[in-house]
Parts: C-alpha cells; sequence; structure tokens
C-alpha cells in the first residue's frame, strides 16, 4: 500500500515538473523580449519606467479604486447637496418645478410622521429612532460588559463560549429576524409558550402580530438589536479586558480587595477608552436601525391592524424611493443629510473626548 | 522514544485519510441521489400544492427496497448526521496530522484516536475504524512501552494500583488533621474555597443563560424548517422530533418552487465578482497610500477617512438616480436591457475601510525590506505581488470572508435595484431580499411557516459553516480592526 502511494507520487512530481519546465522555458523567452525592447528603448532614451514621476506611478495604482469611488462616493455626496435645491423633483422624468434653499429641510422637519406624531397615532420616526437608541444602546453596554468580565474570569470553556457569543455576528439580519418573528408568534409562540411554562397567563398575547401594543413590539425590536449587536461588543471588550496589565490585579489580590471594587476601580476605568468608543459607534449604528425592523415587521413598519408604527429614521428616508409616496427624492436627500448632521455631532464629540483621554 | 513508530502511526493516519475521504464522497452522493428522489407535490394552475405536502405518502424504490415517506426521512438524516460529525473530524485531523510533532503525543492521543475509531464504526467506515484503532495500539506502545497483550493485561493492575495510592492518601490526611491549630487553618481554607466555588458556580451559570439566549433562535430554527406544516403553527409546537419526522422536502420545495436555488446562484455570482474586485483594487490603493511618494497623500487619504462618516443612505438614494435611466442607464430600460447585476456589483468593487486596514498592514512590512527589493532590481509591481501580498495574505484572507459575508446579507440596495422592472427584476433577486419578499402565504392567508424558516436556516447554515471553518481569522480581523461591516 505504501509503496504504491510512493509510485503514484513519484508520477505526479515528475507531471509536475514538465509543467513547471514548460512554464519557465515560456518565461524566459518572454523576458529575453522584454530586455531586448528596455535595451533598445534605452538606447533612444525612450523608456518609459525611467521618467515616471512618482504621482504618476500612484495614480496607476490608484486608479481602479479611484474610478469607482469618483462615480459612486464623491459624486453621490456633490449629488446630494444638487438635490435638495430642487423641489419638487420628479423622478421618473427628471423633471423639476423650480428652486428652494431649505424647502426640503422643512418638509422633513415639519412631516407628520418625522418629529411631530401623526394625529392618528403617537409615534414618529424621530421618537421611535431615540427610543431605540437610548434603551437597548445602555442595556447592551452593560450587558455586554459583564459578560467580557465573565469570560475573563474563567478558564475552561472559555474560547468555547466566545465562539457562542460570537455568533450573532455572522448571521443575516433578515433571515434571523423572521426566526425572531416566528419565535414571538401569538399561537404557539416559543415565548408564549415559556410564559405559559411560568404560569402567566398568554391567552392571544401579541406581540409582532395584529393589534399588537406599541411596546409591546418595541420590546421585541429592542431585544432584537440588542441580540444582534452584543457579539460585536463582547470581543471589542474582551480583547481590551486581556490587554490590561496583570499587575494592578496582582497588586489588589494582595490587598485583597473585593470583586466588586476591583471591577469598578480598576477594569472599568482602564478600558474607559474602549467604552466610550463603542458607547459612540453604537449610538450611530442605533440611529441607522433599518434592517431589523424590516426583518420583524415588513416593509411598512408596523404590525397589521395597529395605528401606530415603528419607522425609524432611515425608514422613512427609503420610503421615498420604494414606499407610499415615492418619487420625490430631494426630500430623502434632506433627511439624509439631516442624519449625517446627528452623526457627524456624535463623531465630532467623541474626537474631542478621546483626545482627552478618558482615563481615571 | 521511537522515532520509527511515530512516523509509521503518520503513514497510517494518512491511509486512513484515503478512506475517510471515500466515505464522505459516499454519503454526499447518496444525500445528493435521495434528495434528487423526493417527490415534489403535483403542480396545479402553474403553482404547487403546497397544501397537501405534508400529507402526501409517496414510496420511493432505492436499490432494490421501497422505503416509505418516514423511513426516507429518516435515511437522509442519518446521512446529514453522518457528515456533520465525519467532516469536520477529518479537517481536523488532517491539520493536526500534517502539524503534530513528536513531543505532542501523550496517551490523551491514543484515546482520542480509538473515540475517533468507534464514531467511524458508527458511521459505517469499518476500514477506518479499524486502520485508527490499529494506530491507537501503536500509539499506546510508543507512549508506554506495552504491546497490544501487554496492555490488556496491565488495565487491572493499573486500575488496583490507583486505588490503593488514594487509600494511602486519605489516611495522610486523617494523621495529619491531629493538631489543632492546623485543623482551624483547614477549616478557613475550605471556607474560602466553598465561597469561590459558589462564585464560579454563578459565573458559568450567567455565562450559560445567556449562551441559551444566544443558541435558542438557531435551534428553534433548524427545528422549525424540519417540521411540517401543522407541526409549525399548533398551539402546543414541540421542542423535540424524532429523526423519523425530519422533512426534508421542505428544502427540496424552497430551492425549487420558491426558486431560492436562483437566487442562491445570484448572490454567489455577486459575491464573486465584487469580491474579486475588492481584493484587486483595495491592495493597490492599500499599496500605493503606503509606499509610494508622491505629493498630497496625506491629504488624499485624509479625504477618503472623512467619508467613512457620511452615512451609507445618503450614498443610496444619489447612486440610484446613477445607475437608473437618466444616468448610467443600468436599470430602468425597458424589458431586456436592464444590467441588474452590473448595478449591484460595480458600486461595491472597492472599499475605503478595507484600504484604511490592509494600509495599516503594510506599514507595519519593514521599509528596508523594499529598499534591498530595489536594489535588487525588483519593480514595484513584483515587490508587492511577490513580498507585500503574501506577508499580507492573513489580512487579504479576512477581507475576503468579511466581504463575501457584507454581500451575502446585502438587503437594502439589492432590493432598491431589484425593485424596478417587476417580474424581470424579480429575476435578480438576492437572498435577503428574496426572504423578505417572497411570498410564503397559500391561499386562505396560510403562512407557511416551515417553508419560511426553512429559507431561513438556508441563508443562515452556509454563513455558520464558514465562520466555524475560518474562525480564527475572522475573529482576529474584527478584533484588530475593531470595525463593523
Amino acid at each position: 500500500m505504501v509503496n504504491l502511494i510512493k509510485n503514484v507520487k513519484r508520477f505526479l512530481i515528475k507531471i509536475g515538473n514538465v509543467i513547471k519546465n514548460i512554464f519557465w522555458n515560456i518565461r524566459r523567452i518572454l523576458n529575453n523580449y522584454k530586455c531586448r525592447i528596455s535595451n533598445y528603448l534605452d538606447k533612444k532614451h525612450l523608456n518609459p519606467a525611467g521618467k515616471f514621476p512618482g504621482w504618476a506611478k500612484a495614480l496607476l495604482y490608484l486608479s481602479p479604486a479611484l474610478v469607482v469611488l469618483l462615480i459612486f462616493t464623491f459624486w453621490p455626496i456633490i449629488n446630494s447637496f444638487a438635490l435638495v435645491v430642487y423641489e419638487n423633483y420628479n423622478m421618473s422624468n427628471n423633471t423639476i418645478t423650480g428652486y428652494t434653499l431649505f424647502g426640503n429641510f422643512i418638509r422633513v422637519l415639519t412631516d407628520e410622521s418625522f418629529i411631530v406624531p401623526a394625529s392618528h397615532t403617537a409615534s414618529s420616526a424621530v421618537i421611535n429612532t431615540l427610543i431605540i437608541v437610548f434603551i437597548s444602546v445602555p442595556i447592551s453596554i452593560f450587558l455586554a460588559l459583564a459578560i467580557s468580565v465573565a469570560l475573563n474570569s474563567i478558564k475552561p470553556l472559555k474560547s468555547f463560549f466566545q465562539t457562542i457569543y460570537f455568533l450573532p455576528y455572522v448571521t443575516n439580519t433578515i433571515a434571523i429576524g423572521l426566526v425572531f418573528a416566528y419565535m414571538f408568534k401569538t399561537d404557539g409562540g416559543l415565548v408564549n409558550e415559556f410564559l405559559n411554562f411560568f404560569g402567566i397567563q398568554t391567552d392571544g398575547l401579541s406581540w409582532v402580530e395584529s393589534n399588537a401594543v406599541y411596546w409591546r413590539s418595541m420590546f421585541v425590536l429592542i431585544f432584537y438589536s440588542i441580540w444582534a449587536s452584543l457579539a460585536f461588543k463582547i470581543m471589542v471588550f474582551l480583547t481590551s479586558i486581556q490587554g490590561i496589565d496583570k499587575q494592578y490585579y496582582q497588586a489588589a489580590a494582595i490587598d485583597a480587595t473585593p470583586k466588586g471594587r476591583i471591577f469598578s476601580k480598576i477594569t472599568v476605568p482602564l478600558i474607559s477608552p474602549m467604552i466610550f468608543y463603542i458607547t459612540v459607534t453604537s449610538v450611530i449604528g442605533a440611529f441607522k436601525i433599518y434592517n431589523a425592523i424590516v426583518a420583524l415587521f415588513g416593509v411598512t413598519g408596523a404590525p397589521p391592524g395597529v395605528s401606530y408604527n415603528l419607522q425609524s429614521i432611515v425608514m422613512y428616508i427609503y420610503q421615498f424611493i420604494d414606499g407610499s409616496n415615492a418619487g420625490n427624492l430631494s426630500v430623502a436627500a434632506a433627511g439624509s443629510l439631516i442624519l449625517f448632521a446627528i452623526i457627524l455631532v456624535l463623531t465630532i464629540v467623541q474626537m474631542q473626548v478621546s483626545k482627552k483621554r478618558v482615563h481615571y | 522514544m521511537d522515532k520509527k513508530l511515530f512516523e509509521k502511526s503518520k503513514k497510517i493516519e494518512k491511509i486512513t485519510f484515503i478512506f475517510d475521504i471515500l466515505a464522505i464522497m459516499t454519503y454526499i452522493a447518496l444525500f445528493l441521489i435521495l434528495f434528487n428522489l423526493l417527490e415534489l407535490p403535483p403542480i396545479v394552475d402553474g403553482r404547487m400544492n403546497l397544501d397537501i405536502l405534508q400529507f402526501m405518502t409517496p414510496t420511493y424504490e432505492f436499490l432494490g427496497n421501497t422505503l416509505d415517506k418516514w423511513q426516507m426521512n429518516s435515511i437522509i438524516s442519518i446521512i446529514i448526521i453522518f457528515m456533520v460529525v465525519n467532516i469536520p473530524m477529518l479537517a481536523v485531523n488532517m491539520k493536526k496530522n500534517r502539524t503534530k510533532t513528536i513531543y505532542e503525543i501523550n496517551s490523551y492521543t491514543a484515546a482520542s484516536k480509538f473515540v475517533q475509531a468507534v464514531i467511524n464504526l458508527l458511521s459505517f467506515n469499518i476500514v477506518s475504524a479499524v486502520l485508527r484503532t490499529y494506530n491507537t495500539f501503536i500509539i499506546i506502545k510508543f507512549v508506554k512501552g506495552y504491546n497490544v497483550k501487554e496492555f490488556f493485561k496491565s488495565i487491572i493492575p493499573e486500575i488496583k494500583d490507583a486505588i490503593a495510592k488514594r487509600k494511602a492518601k486519605k489516611a495522610q490526611i486523617i494523621e495529619d488533621n491531629t493538631d489543632d491549630y492546623s485543623s482551624s487553618l483547614k477549616k478557613n481554607i475550605r471556607r474560602q474555597t466553598t465561597i469561590h466555588t459558589f462564585r464560579l458556580l454563578g459565573t458559568y451559570l450567567f455565562l450559560v443563560l445567556m449562551a441559551l439566549i444566544i443558541i435558542i433562535p438557531f435551534y428553534w430554527m433548524v427545528l422549525t424548517s424540519l417540521k411540517d406544516f401543522t407541526g409549525a403553527t399548533t398551539n402546543n409546537p414541540e421542542f423535540y422530533i424524532g429523526i423519523s419526522r425530519w422533512n426534508w422536502i421542505n428544502y427540496k420545495v424552497v430551492l425549487t418552487e420558491l426558486n431560492f436555488g436562483l437566487y442562491i446562484k445570484n448572490t454567489v455570482i455577486v459575491a464573486i465578482f465584487s469580491t474579486a474586485g475588492t481584493i484587486v483594487t483595495t491592495i493597490l490603493a492599500a499599496y500605493a497610500f503606503a509606499r509610494i511618494e508622491f505629493k498630497g497623500r496625506e491629504l488624499l487619504f485624509s479625504i477618503l477617512i472623512m467619508t467613512m462618516m457620511i452615512p451609507g443612505e445618503l450614498y443610496i438614494i444619489t447612486n440610484f438616480i446613477t445607475v437608473s435611466k437618466n444616468g448610467l442607464g443600468w436599470v430602468g430600460m425597458p424589458t431586456g436591457q436592464n444590467q441588474y447585476f452590473l448595478a449591484m456589483i460595480i458600486p461595491f468593487v472597492t472599499s475605503i475601510s478595507y484600504i484604511f486596514f490592509l494600509r495599516q498592514n503594510f506599514k507595519q512590512i519593514p521599509e528596508s525590506l523594499y529598499k534591498a527589493a530595489r536594489v535588487d532590481g525588483c519593480s514595484d509591481f513584483k515587490y508587492l505581488t511577490r513580498v507585500m501580498v503574501p506577508i499580507a495574505s492573513p489580512t487579504i484572507f479576512t477581507i475576503t470572508i468579511l466581504n463575501v459575508f457584507s454581500s451575502w446579507n446585502a438587503y437594502i440596495w439589492p432590493r432598491i435595484i431589484t425593485g424596478v422592472g417587476g417580474q424581470e427584476g424579480q429575476n435578480y433577486w438576492l437572498i435577503s431580499n428574496a426572504l423578505r419578499d417572497t411570498a410564503f402565504v397559500q391561499e386562505g392567508g396560510k403562512v407557511m411557516y416551515n417553508l419560511q424558516i426553512a429559507a431561513s436556516a438556508l441563508v443562515t447554515v452556509p454563513l455558520l459553516i464558514v465562520f466555524f471553518a475560518f474562525r480564527k481569522y475572522i475573529m482576529n480581523g474584527i478584533g484588530r480592526s475593531g470595525t463593523k461591516g
């Protein structure tokens, strides 16, 4: 058996050598020609390689990326500033009725489902988004801190738990959102079944289906967004906790410091830059929530048969592309510029604070 | 240490791999054959009649046997379980066999070989089982110096020895306990140990609870995807179902009748092209930013970094105008002239965050290497492909995986692009928007939850497989880059 394998191996190596020889011969011939051509060019003082300035070479390397970025990153920025000054832009026949400086912004800000709740509902895009931001971000940061401190204090099964906690990061938001909606089903949903098991009566308790109460469907949305965002935070916190110098903990252990004080006086201050960074990025992420809402409640952003809806700011923007009032992209551009302003302010705050180093 | 025995055990392991691979190929072939045999419901008025899906009881002829629906389900389930156990085992073994040194072999290696032999035997891979058992004895001889016979003879004396040692230890502890001071000290230590144990128990309890919350949606997804319609919508859902009731037909319906085969093909095309483009453009651009000196390099780079702050929604609105008929004319044209794939791929063939990430990596490669290469007459491009790319290959691999993930999960852009053009656009759906927009509703408002969840599982499982295969790269990459998406 072993002999046979050896023979087969030898045969394969021989074939490989033949192919390699052919390949190298071709290369040799090509190189020969290349040398001849460059020699000829050198003689006539025409060799382009010697005369290339740095920026031309850089342009050569940058051009594939820059062409795409110019069309799909820089041009859209300019274009969106052009778009907001159009009045009644119509996408289908590319016509406008006039120009306006702040008209589109005013239209967004006074729209009855953006800041001010519409007359028949109790919620608007901004209110919904702010609720999601102010509830889901603090809870998920505290939970992630607790989990990563607990993970850091154990040895066996550590990498197993780490892998499990990382799972939500690599999943499809829409797919798992559908599973969550199924788990929170009224009849025969896992959650209602679970509550029944503990003796809580849940006859027809509706979470995401028709006639669900506002806070109940909001709870599902926040629960899902926390579930999905934990993975990244745990990962970052765990990396930075592992980077803390062990001497601090050894000194604390000699003084018999209680665990709670070690956490609040050593761990948290030393990773505070990371906590702050995560807070800002997750606030930005929560402001841009969209996929989770679509997965749980569909494109309308509301359970069937209710008077409110769970639109976020991004969802409000997208409804101008394909929604009830599609077509007027100027208003959408104005909305996204407002979102950009919010994010810009948050980023500037983060940069200013992290310059001062949030240690201690 | 007998080096010959070690080499022999390695060689036998290599021969075992051949039989392992043969067995796995057999499982895959059997699975494909059986999956193809599964009978779909008849087509009525151009649509498959999914209402009768769970009441059908077809019989199948396979290798001269007549199998009913339940037997067929069980056989497919068993084959899938075999694959799930054997393929990772083979991959791990191959990696270990390549890297294992003579110093890493101990009695645990022998034990794990034996366990693997038992698993092989259970999955009807008898040749591998025999070879692995033989290998176990070789390793035992290598570690302890026993022959097979001596090994079996040595089992009982060794157990007796262990018991005797334990007794002796206990007796010693009782003798030690006479002193008054030492006993109080011991009590103190015991109390501290108890507190420590309780704390550890609490930590583990908390971690297990959280892990359950993370895991349960996945478990519930796989379980529901295998249930029939009644099982998925009943008021008292089952938490476990036997293998004869795992309805693999759900997946076949999703792939064929609900067109998910086509959507997966579309997504794979988009993912491959956009990832290939991203890799090429980011490597070139990152090299230019890291090594080539030119005026305005830092300025250009900081402009690029600044654009990362702008929310994607802004781009999507105006990019939609760019690709539609008033701009490049890729979508929104009369039927037949639309270029949906171009519109979905080209905007994503480069990424500023990956350029940033790769540039940091390139900058860590010492400058002296570049100068040495230039002295030897190496051109810039050759230096990039021969030196830089091989050194930075782990990062490039991480970027590849993350980019494939993001194209697999892309939702809003494909949805907007394929939303124009009605039925024609629908043929270019990617899986995420297919998941959300496919009507899983039958006549009479019945939502086919089991099929919907089966489609979700079909989207999620490939991601999980890639994740488990390249876990180290993905987790390291995200830990280091600290950026999301």
